[in-house]
């Protein structure tokens, strides 16, 4: 056979195994590494320069120079920070689409708790514990509720689930944007008013020894989280039935399972998640909202979750990885001198791969039983 | 009342045209919510080629509203051929290849049209500025109270929307090709045993989508900006997916959502206008059609009828 050694190679490299999953996407990650050199190289540019000042700007490598109070663990203290949201807001998409519903609202969540917490606790003078405890409070309220009631108009009307979500994500938007512009705007910055040093989850300039970082409060709350869904989905019932709700409707039905009241729980567990990254959006990394903006974010997750294979721990390590582009990127753009917007570019390519993820696996499955077929016939000749 | 029906119909039509491309790719069984992206493409490609026009020939106005109207065209069906590539050859899931489509059209449109503006032309814009559309009225009928507006200052797209639509209903409808593809989308083992290839008239559904989205985007930015910037990404796409579901996935039907939701937005800015409120209450307005669609897709869901196989991959060993 022509291509035997072709296709031996790749059944090795992808073919069905107990690291399949993780073979495949570390697969889409060196092909879209791949298109990204070309993409550099078509520019004029060393592409591995840029990868190195990708990680020189994410903090994984020393920098030439670096500005008072500044280092390479403050760089990484800042990713950690912008990496919170993310990591929330691909665990609130992977949550609900493992009961099998495609969750589109995450950006309009995030806003909703993000806005409910800014003017509740932001503009208030709680001292600071408190403060924070309550603004992740609210997140987790104004999640839950949001979510709940996108899967209660599911359930109960059969409404489409992705229409419902994406006029929420307006009507959110644009409602939100109202109040804003009417109450709380900042007349310099034409955003809201920044909310109070005590309501905040971020630690801004922090000062540690003789170093400045960002010190995000909820990250080991998103690591708890990363633990707590893992350990639902793997060794609890409502795990099982979830999973099972997502995989076959009627078969759990069948089985006794109530599907309403599963899509409900996900939906309002996704939205509690949902609600945490909003929060740690507005309320850490940044501080105030922009108005008639939707926290792009929000669509970015469901990208990483499917990288991360829907799989707690793989949407922990997904999130790392794409926000490393990100924010890597914007000095990598400043070092070699192409535009800042090649990092949304990047991370759309590697995006691009991972929903090619199946295919690429269905391929080396398929290689693999041609290959078995073809030694049959070998052998009985 | 004369803005109303006259802005109302300049963003109901082109909404319409790219409901009627979701229809196609949905009826033949490719879940689109890609439609964002590809109105942005399309946009991107016609603005360029707008502004590569204006720079180096000395074609008018008009001609290159048309020459752009028809780039926009073809640069959305090229870029739906990535959705289809994805969703067909690749098998992947149609819905995160949809949503996958739309960040990336926005990373691209961003990058490409601030690169080409610095590399070829010279400017630091995120944008391509084109030359103002021209309007017509209809003499005689546009003097009838109420109903003439309907027939005053019309975008000549408008007229390029009707003509297309009706053709593009036909086909849906009355040929054989439309048949197999409506087929395709309930019941693609049958398309298949009767010798037709499922796989050809996804991907041609597809690409009809792309073509249609690419050419209302460029309606949109001749009607609403004057210029492709980032701000096409606005959800025009999700909202004319919300048209189509509201009009049970039939073109008739849809046509009628879309003029509910071009007369609910005119109607509710001319509202501001009319009782002098702040420019922000125009906020409160725009969620208009948004709330519209909510109430109604709470009513209709329950007699709603998607195509059968719908967001499904084709798997001929099915039964």
């Amino acid at each position: 056979m022509k291509h035997e050694g072709y296709k031996k190679a790749v059944v090795r490299m992808l073919g069905p195994g107990r690291t399949q999953y993780l073979r495949v996407s570390l697969f889409c990650i060196v092909i879209s590494l791949i298109a990204g050199s070309v993409l550099l190289a078509l520019l004029g540019k060393n592409p591995l320069e840029g990868y190195v000042s990708i990680l020189q700007g994410a903090g994984f490598l020393p920098k030439a120079r670096y500005a008072g109070h500044r280092s390479m663990f403050t760089d990484f203290m800042s990713l950690v920070n912008y990496t919170t949201p993310m990591i929330f807001a691909s665990l609130s998409f992977a949550v609900a689409m493992r009961c099998g519903i495609f969750n589109i609202n995450i950006s309009g969540m995030m806003l909703f708790s993000g806005f409910i917490a800014s003017i509740t606790v932001g503009y208030s003078s709680i001292p600071a514990p408190f403060a924070q405890i309550l603004v992740v409070l609210i997140g987790v309220i104004s999640g839950a509720l949001s979510g709940a009631l996108v899967g209660w108009l599911k359930h109960r009307f059969n409404a489409n689930e992705v229409v419902i979500s994406i006029m929420f994500n307006y009507i959110v938007s644009y409602v939100i944007s109202f109040f804003i512009q009417t109450m709380f705007v900042d007349p310099t910055t034409r955003q809201s008013v920044r909310v109070g040093d005590n309501a905040m989850l971020t630690g801004v300039d922090t000062m540690v020894g003789d170093l400045r970082m960002d010190i995000s409060y909820v990250f080991p709350l998103a690591v708890l989280a990363v633990v707590l869904i893992g350990f639902m989905f793997s060794k609890t019932r409502i795990g099982f039935e979830l999973k099972a709700v997502g995989m076959n409707h009627n078969a759990s039905r069948y089985a006794g399972i109530r599907i309403g009241r599963s899509v409900i729980f996900s939906m309002a567990l996704s939205g509690i998640l949902a609600g945490l990254a909003g929060v740690s959006y507005y309320m850490g990394t940044f501080g105030s909202i922009q108005p008639r903006v939707i926290p792009t974010l929000g669509f970015d997750s469901i990208a990483v979750a499917l990288l991360g294979n829907n799989s707690p721990i793989g949407c922990l390590l997904a999130s790392f990885l794409v926000m490393t582009i990100s924010n890597g990127t914007t000095y990598m753009s400043s070092r070699l001198g192409v535009l800042r917007e090649i990092a949304s570019l990047i991370t759309g390519i590697l995006l691009l791969f991972s929903a090619c993820g199946g295919a690429f696996k269905a391929l080396a499955d398929r290689y693999k039983e041609e290959l078995k077929s073809e030694n049959k016939k070998g052998g009985s000749r | 009342m004369n803005s109303i029906i006259i802005d109302g119909l300049s963003f109901a039509l082109p909404l319409f045209i790219i409901a009627i491309g979701g229809i196609y790719s949905e009826r033949s069984g490719i879940t689109n919510l890609a439609l964002e992206g590809l109105l942005g493409f399309g946009a991107f490609t016609g603005g360029l080629t707008a502004a590569i026009i204006y720079e180096y020939s000395s074609i008018g106005g008009t001609a290159s509203m048309y020459i752009a109207l028809i780039a926009a065209l073809f640069g959305g069906m090229v870029y739906a051929m990535l959705h289809a590539l994805l969703c067909i050859r690749f098998k992947a899931n149609q819905v995160i290849s949809g949503v996958v489509i739309n960040i990336l059209a926005t990373a691209l449109t961003a990058f490409l049209t601030n690169q080409i503006n610095a590399s070829l032309f010279g400017r630091a814009s995120n944008r391509f500025v084109l030359e103002v559309s021209p309007r017509f009225s209809i003499p005689l009928i546009s003097e009838i109270p109420f109903i003439g507006a309907f027939f005053t200052s019309i975008y000549p797209f408008e007229i390029i929307i009707l003509i297309v639509a009706a053709i593009m209903w036909y086909v849906l409808e009355k040929t054989p090709y439309g048949l197999r593809l409506r087929a395709a989308g309930d019941n693609p083992q049958a398309v298949d045993a009767a010798g037709a290839n499922v796989s050809a008239i996804r991907f041609s559904a597809v690409m009809v989508s792309g073509a249609l989205s690419g050419l209302g985007g460029m309606c949109f930015a001749y009607s609403i900006s004057s210029n492709v910037s980032p701000s096409i990404f606005s959800g025009y796409g999700y909202l004319s997916i919300a048209a189509f579901i509201f009009g049970n996935w039939k073109i008739g039907p849809t046509f009628w959502a879309c003029i509910l939701f071009g007369f609910a937005r005119s109607a509710g800015y001319s509202l501001v206008n009319v009782l002098a409120l702040p420019s922000a209450y125009s906020d409160l307005v725009l969620t208009l059609p948004y709330i519209i669609t909510v109430i109604l897709l709470i009513f209709v869901s329950r007699a709603n009828r998607a195509p059968k196989s719908l967001g499904e991959v084709y798997d001929k060993g099915k039964r």
